[in-house]
């Protein structure tokens, strides 16, 4: 790969083409906001967080989706992006029924951890307190549709690393859910493997194991970058 | 419902038409996944819905997800995955059933129960619905009641037949 | 069929017509067939028969004739008189006063209800007089159903032309020198895209037809699929010749069975005269057109959304680039342009480019198909040039304001556009000047709201319609819309405050720069639009405010 020279935030960057946005900003320790982003997994661009600002095109493009070009000039922090990035997680906590304090993620939540970085002090949208099930008739794992925020990573883990399908989206707008084979309980799907891959991936307390209580979760998204590193070693 | 209690996809093949329709859409398409909304609209036509057992029978024959089915399924709102009333009535409107009168017996069915196609009776009793052709061409004009064809009906004979099912 | 056949045959049925003395066409577009003209042709033709007339008078089915609120229509030619309403009953009297007796009947005549004299030629009425039918040319005169009749019409000549004497470069040169813009409603430049797809080398590449139109109140996609279905798929065979593509999509929303029906008839027709399929006229270019039906999503008239569906799959967006042109369907170059942008290629290569571009604003060159409907006179389908004033549309075309209300706004672009105002009744109908009003061409619905209409139910309507839409993949959209909607809400029901319109105004913008796709991002254009030009309307509903 060819090396390419782009601008961050004003800093000049020798950089391999090729790559996207977010690659290149996390190499270079720039931080870039995520909640769809899985590494291992393809990206969607669906959360809307990574949005930065380009010279010369007129939309926001997405940092996850969009890769490098010579002479790229790219603004990651500005006042703009900032205000979008703090509005994206208002209306995330405002959709679902986020309650930190009697969640199994409490303390280890990358949504509530989006909450402190973005500086959210309060929730300016009416909640919408949608009537959510709690799916816990798997015997090791529950599925809190409460907590999901539709990212999608459990999706993408499922097909994509574990090669299972289980999971899916169902409806459309502000109906969609997260299903199992035909909407059926999580306990008698057919194609789960009880990996226990989503339970890593899910960036909130939406998907645990039952083993646990509250603010003891572990999760361990990383270890699905490591598995597809290996696997692409062949190992 | 009805359709639950035909559970095996043999004995469906055995009783319903329709699901030849839907064999041969499948297999005019390659049993592609690509085709999967096509397929959906074929039953769709052919059922006035989507039964669970149907779906189970396409995902079986296309070798996909049961989510990526029924993902795509819940997505669209042309596909509806409930019949409209606990005992529903599908008038065949294809061309073989219109020739022999499928108009009118939906007149007749207007004229007793007070239905238009898309309708459902008041009490939810009883749901009007048409279908582009269920394959009983033979049998024209040919209703399907809950999950049997009826074929060859008169005005009087479609009367007491739906007159037996909501009794 | 070689293209030497194509000139014996298309000459052969202008004989076939030169035939007859008289003509009468019935319009069975879907609008007419629904206020009963399949009934009027069964009766003509029969009455034909009867008076035994049938070798002096031709009875043709057509397309949309484009006043659909008048329908039935019959159209006499060649003196081009056309009859409203006409129900069995008149069929007699229309077969002995025009035919037999050679005298118009003035209590039928098209707009007898409304003018104190109608004219007896239709093209004398301001409606048909303004129109200059480019897209919708042939559409009302030809039986869309018979493969003859396009060709006698000078069907597929364009296409011979193409094969035969143009290479896919000057294809492409002619359609980038017309200035075609893409009719879907973003206006990209037709030429332009074309290149784009014919420069990325690959084995395969495809052509779609965009014919999800998903507007409400929009349907001149449909009126071209039903009345000249012929002419989209020769257009899209010569976009496949010039981008190198051997395959192409026709996607049709299942809302219209008709179009799909007159679409697969003309397919078949084409493929077994040589017009489709493999070595077309006996050159080396094959070409197949498959239909895929839509399945009721909105959201599907997005390009990248669209190929997802066509591919059986859940018609959610991707984030863009890479764009289609690059990686579309099954990952390969694919162009995809309206059904109108398709119906528009076969005039430009019969004409040339320059005469294309000469009509219309030097920015938007052409013809533009618009639906009127809502408070005015004479909705249906119009074809007139770009720049046409709204004014012009209103109260020339469409025959002013029903029952002398008053004119409020027109609203453009279905829920991606805007309202626009009185005060811009003159605003020159092309994408730069509606984009300046915060509205958009879209793919031509034009409404027309009376001083009775609400503008904050307006966008609260439209914003509920994008809510149900949005296809809940992207944050902003999926909970921005909804959020928007229940602020709309609160506000049309008195509840609101201006605290409430302060989130709303500040959610309109956030939506429309981070959304994934052109749904959301177009989602806040009603509710801008309106709080641009009626904020009193808002602010008259929040009054109370103790704050």
């Amino acid at each position: 790969m060819q090396n390419i020279t782009i601008y961050i935030d004003d800093k000049k960057l020798e950089v391999e083409s090729g790559k996207t946005i977010l690659e290149v900003c996390r190499n270079n320790n720039i931080e870039i906001l995520t909640m769809c982003h899985l590494e291992g997994v393809l990206d969607v661009g669906a959360c809307r967080l990574c949005l930065v600002e380009i010279e010369g095109v007129n939309k926001l493009l997405s940092a996850c989706t969009t890769k490098v070009a010579a002479n790229m000039v790219i603004r990651t922090s500005t006042e703009r992006i900032k205000r979008y990035q703090r509005i994206t997680t208002e209306l995330l906590f405002a959709e679902r029924n986020h309650m930190c304090s009697v969640c199994v993620a409490n303390g280890k939540c990358e949504l509530q951890n989006l909450g402190y970085k973005v500086e959210m002090d309060s929730i300016r949208y009416p909640r919408l307190f949608p009537q959510c099930e709690v799916d816990t008739s798997h015997s090791w794992y529950v599925l809190d549709h409460n907590r999901c925020i539709m990212c999608t990573r459990c999706v993408r883990v499922c097909s994509e690393v574990e090669g299972a399908f289980n999971w899916s989206v169902k409806n459309r707008g502000y109906q969609v859910r997260i299903i199992s084979d035909f909407n059926t309980p999580w306990g008698e799907s057919t194609t789960c493997t009880s990996c226990g891959k989503c339970l890593h991936a899910c960036p909130t307390g939406a998907l645990w194991p039952k083993a646990i209580v509250q603010g003891q979760l572990d999760k361990k998204p990383e270890i699905i970058e490591e598995l597809m590193a290996k696997r692409k070693m062949g190992l | 419902m009805s359709t639950e209690i035909v559970s095996s996809e043999k004995e469906i093949q055995n009783t319903d038409p329709r699901i030849k329709l839907i064999a041969a859409k499948m297999k005019k398409e390659n049993y592609k996944a690509d085709a999967l909304i096509e397929i959906l609209h074929t039953a769709q036509n052919a059922y006035g819905y989507l039964p669970m057992n149907i779906l189970k029978f396409i995902t079986k024959e296309l070798k996909l997800p049961p989510s990526r089915v029924y993902s795509t399924v819940s997505f669209y709102h042309f596909f509806s995955l409930k019949s409209k009333g606990e005992h529903t009535c599908l008038v065949c409107t294809g061309t073989a059933c219109y020739v022999k009168g499928a108009l009118g017996l939906l007149d007749e069915i207007e004229h007793k129960f007070s239905l238009k196609p898309g309708q459902v009776s008041a009490d939810n009793k009883l749901g009007v619905q048409v279908a582009r052709c269920i394959g009983a061409c033979g049998l024209a004009p040919a209703v399907v009641l809950d999950d049997e064809v009826h074929g060859k009906l008169t005005n009087e004979m479609i009367t007491d037949s739906i007159n037996a099912k909501i009794k | 069929m070689n293209r030497n056949d194509l000139k014996v045959i298309s000459e052969k049925a202008k004989e076939k017509h030169k035939k007859y003395k008289h003509k009468i066409c019935v319009c069975c577009g879907a609008g007419c067939i629904s206020s009963g003209s399949e009934g009027v042709l069964l009766k003509l033709q029969k009455e034909i028969v009867e008076r035994g007339l049938q070798n002096e008078v031709e009875v043709i089915p057509t397309g949309c004739m484009g006043p659909c609120n008048q329908g039935p229509l019959v159209k006499y030619l060649p003196e081009n008189t056309i009859y409203q309403k006409v129900d069995c009953e008149n069929i007699s009297q229309i077969v002995q006063s025009q035919i037999v007796e050679k005298k118009p009947i003035e209590d039928l005549l098209l707009f007898s209800d409304f003018h104190p004299k109608p004219f007896i030629n239709a093209h004398d009425d301001p409606f048909f007089k303004k129109q200059l039918k480019i897209a919708l040319k042939d559409c009302g005169d030809i039986n869309p159903e018979e493969v003859e009749d396009y060709l006698a019409y000078d069907g597929y000549l364009a296409l011979g032309k193409v094969l035969f004497q143009m290479s896919p470069e000057d294809v492409i040169a002619e359609i980038k020198h017309s200035r075609l813009r893409g009719r879907g409603g973003a206006g990209f430049p037709t030429g332009l895209k074309w290149e784009t797809v014919y420069k990325y080398v690959s084995e395969e590449k495809y052509v779609i037809c965009n014919g999800d139109e998903g507007d409400p109140g929009a349907f001149m996609d449909r009126s071209v699929l039903e009345g000249n279905p012929h002419r989209v798929i020769e257009g899209m065979a010569i976009a496949g010749y010039a981008v190198g593509a051997n395959k192409g999509f026709a996607y049709i929303r299942g809302e219209y069975p008709l179009a799909i029906k007159r679409f697969e008839q003309a397919i078949k027709q084409a493929k077994k005269n040589g017009l489709l399929g493999n070595k077309i006229l006996g050159s080396e270019f094959s070409f197949d057109i498959e239909v895929r039906i839509g399945a009721g999503a909105f959201v599907c008239g997005e390009e990248t959304a669209l190929i997802a569906s066509i591919e059986g799959k859940r018609g959610t967006p991707k984030p863009r680039p890479p764009f289609p042109a690059e990686s579309g369907l099954r990952g390969k170059p694919t162009l995809i342009n309206n059904v109108e942008t398709f119906a528009s290629i076969v005039p430009i290569l019969n004409n040339g480019g320059e005469w294309y571009s000469e009509i219309g604003t030097p920015k938007s060159a052409g013809t533009k198909v618009f639906a009127l409907a809502g408070k005015i006179n004479y909705s249906g389908l119009i074809e007139v040039p770009m720049g046409t004033s709204l004014r012009e549309i209103v109260f020339e075309l469409g025959g002013g304001i029903q029952g002398g209300g008053e004119f409020k706004a027109a609203q453009t672009g279905g829920p991606s556009g805007g309202c626009i105002p009185a005060k811009h009744l003159d605003v020159k109908m092309d994408y730069e000047s509606l984009m300046s009003l915060g509205s958009i061409m879209g793919s031509g619905g034009l409404i027309v709201m009376d001083e009775k209409s609400d503008m904050v139910d307006v966008a609260r309507y439209f914003m509920e319609f994008c809510m149900d839409e949005s296809c809940g993949k992207c944050v902003p959209c999926r909970v921005g819309t909804k959020m928007m909607h229940d602020l709309l809400q609160k506000i049309y029901d008195g509840k609101g405050t201006s605290i409430d319109l302060e989130r709303l105004e500040e959610l309109a913008i956030y939506v429309k720069e981070t959304s994934l796709c052109g749904l959301g991002a177009s989602a806040p254009n009603p509710l801008q639009s309106t709080l641009r030009h009626f904020r009193e309307e808002y602010e008259s509903k929040i009054e109370q405010d103790i704050d």
